[in-house]
């Protein structure tokens, strides 16, 4: 199954112009990870971190923001020539990665892990970091989204490579 | 209890639900917008991140590097006309977020994940609509690395009393 791709520059034009657009209609940052908070505090009724602070209102933008994306990931998918279907195809990654589909499957769980642990001990995601906070050139937000580039490349370089 | 028209008390009850969900129906909008563009930028195939990493390709580069620069030019913009948003009816508030200890750790373990797994937590779910299995595995993943520094947290703020830390109901009833 192939996504029709649109050329770089034109996908980023698109989305610049949506991180301006949210801003404006919504009247703060998007963001993506802090939505998984929200999602955990209605899971578990026991973790008292996603029932306080900014997680007190589970029920809100940012949850609903988050079930969105799925529909325009459909969209995008019917939208393309191919016919949508299901499939676990990794493209290259089918090379480095596991063989068994089971081994796979811990193996991208695993990496889930890293990725939603990171995401809360960073502040943000790479929407979060890398481009809303890019935009608005906060500092913090600049280091971050360095060291994710860096430790995600040398990690594929050692994948790939290695 | 007031009885009116019936083509009245519809649009009556159309404008208040609206005007009460209307932040939250933006929300679902803006998310499917997201979704949309993530998919056709080319950030939830993997080949493209695969690409990026290993330098053979600059499809994402350029994505991130033209959104960053269109958004900042519109930040700025906003900034200087101090536009007033759709749903708050106030200045557009640019939070930033603030340094942390953990913020260099937790973007380490970040960067790990997102090498492993090809996505970051704003494609998943496009991925999952588009149909990709291996996202959903990603997905569990994910609420359980958010769930683990939930719990760790407080965790921390029970100074290491972890029955009080998953307890929440007694804490609330004291």
């Amino acid at each position: 199954m192939e996504i029709e791709v649109w050329s770089g520059w034109l996908g980023g034009l698109a989305i610049g112009l949506f991180v301006i657009l949210h801003f404006w209609l919504m009247g703060k940052p998007a963001g993506c990870s802090t939505g998984y908070g929200n999602v955990c505090g209605l899971l578990c009724k026991k973790i008292k971190y996603y029932h306080q602070g900014e997680y007190s209102d589970r029920n809100n933008t940012k949850l609903w923001f988050l079930i969105g994306i799925p529909l325009g990931g459909v969209l995008s998918a019917l939208g393309s020539p191919d016919s949508w279907t299901f499939s676990f195809d990794m493209g290259m990654y089918k090379a480095v990665l596991p063989q068994s589909n089971a081994a796979k499957a811990i193996w991208l769980i695993f990496g889930g892990m890293l990725i939603g642990f990171g995401a809360r001990l960073a502040g943000a995601c790479t929407t979060g970091h890398a481009l809303v906070g890019g935009a608005m050139m906060n500092p913090p937000s600049l280091l971050a989204a360095a060291v994710f580039f860096i430790s995600a490349m040398l990690t594929t370089q050692l994948l790939f490579l290695i | 209890m007031y009885k009116l028209p019936i083509l009245q008390s519809i649009k009556l009850f159309l404008i208040s639900f609206s005007f009460v969900y209307r932040a939250n129906f933006l929300a679902l909008i803006m998310g499917v917008f997201f979704g949309f563009l993530m998919s056709r930028a080319g950030a939830t195939t993997y080949d493209y991140h695969a690409k990026m990493f290993l330098l053979i390709d600059f499809q994402l580069m350029q994505v991130i590097g033209t959104a960053v620069v269109v958004a900042m030019i519109g930040v700025f913009l906003l900034k200087k006309y101090q536009v007033r948003s759709i749903t708050t009816g106030a200045e557009v508030d640019f939070v930033k977020k603030p340094y942390t200890q953990g913020l260099v750790t937790g973007a380490f373990l970040f960067g790990i994940g997102w090498a492993m797994t090809a996505s970051c937590p704003g494609t998943v779910p496009a991925m999952i609509g588009e149909g990709k299995i291996g996202a959903i595995f990603v997905l569990i993943g994910l609420l359980i690395g958010t769930m683990a520094f939930g719990v760790l947290q407080a965790y921390i703020a029970q100074d290491g009393n972890i029955q009080q830390a998953c307890t929440w109901e007694d804490n609330q009833n004291k």
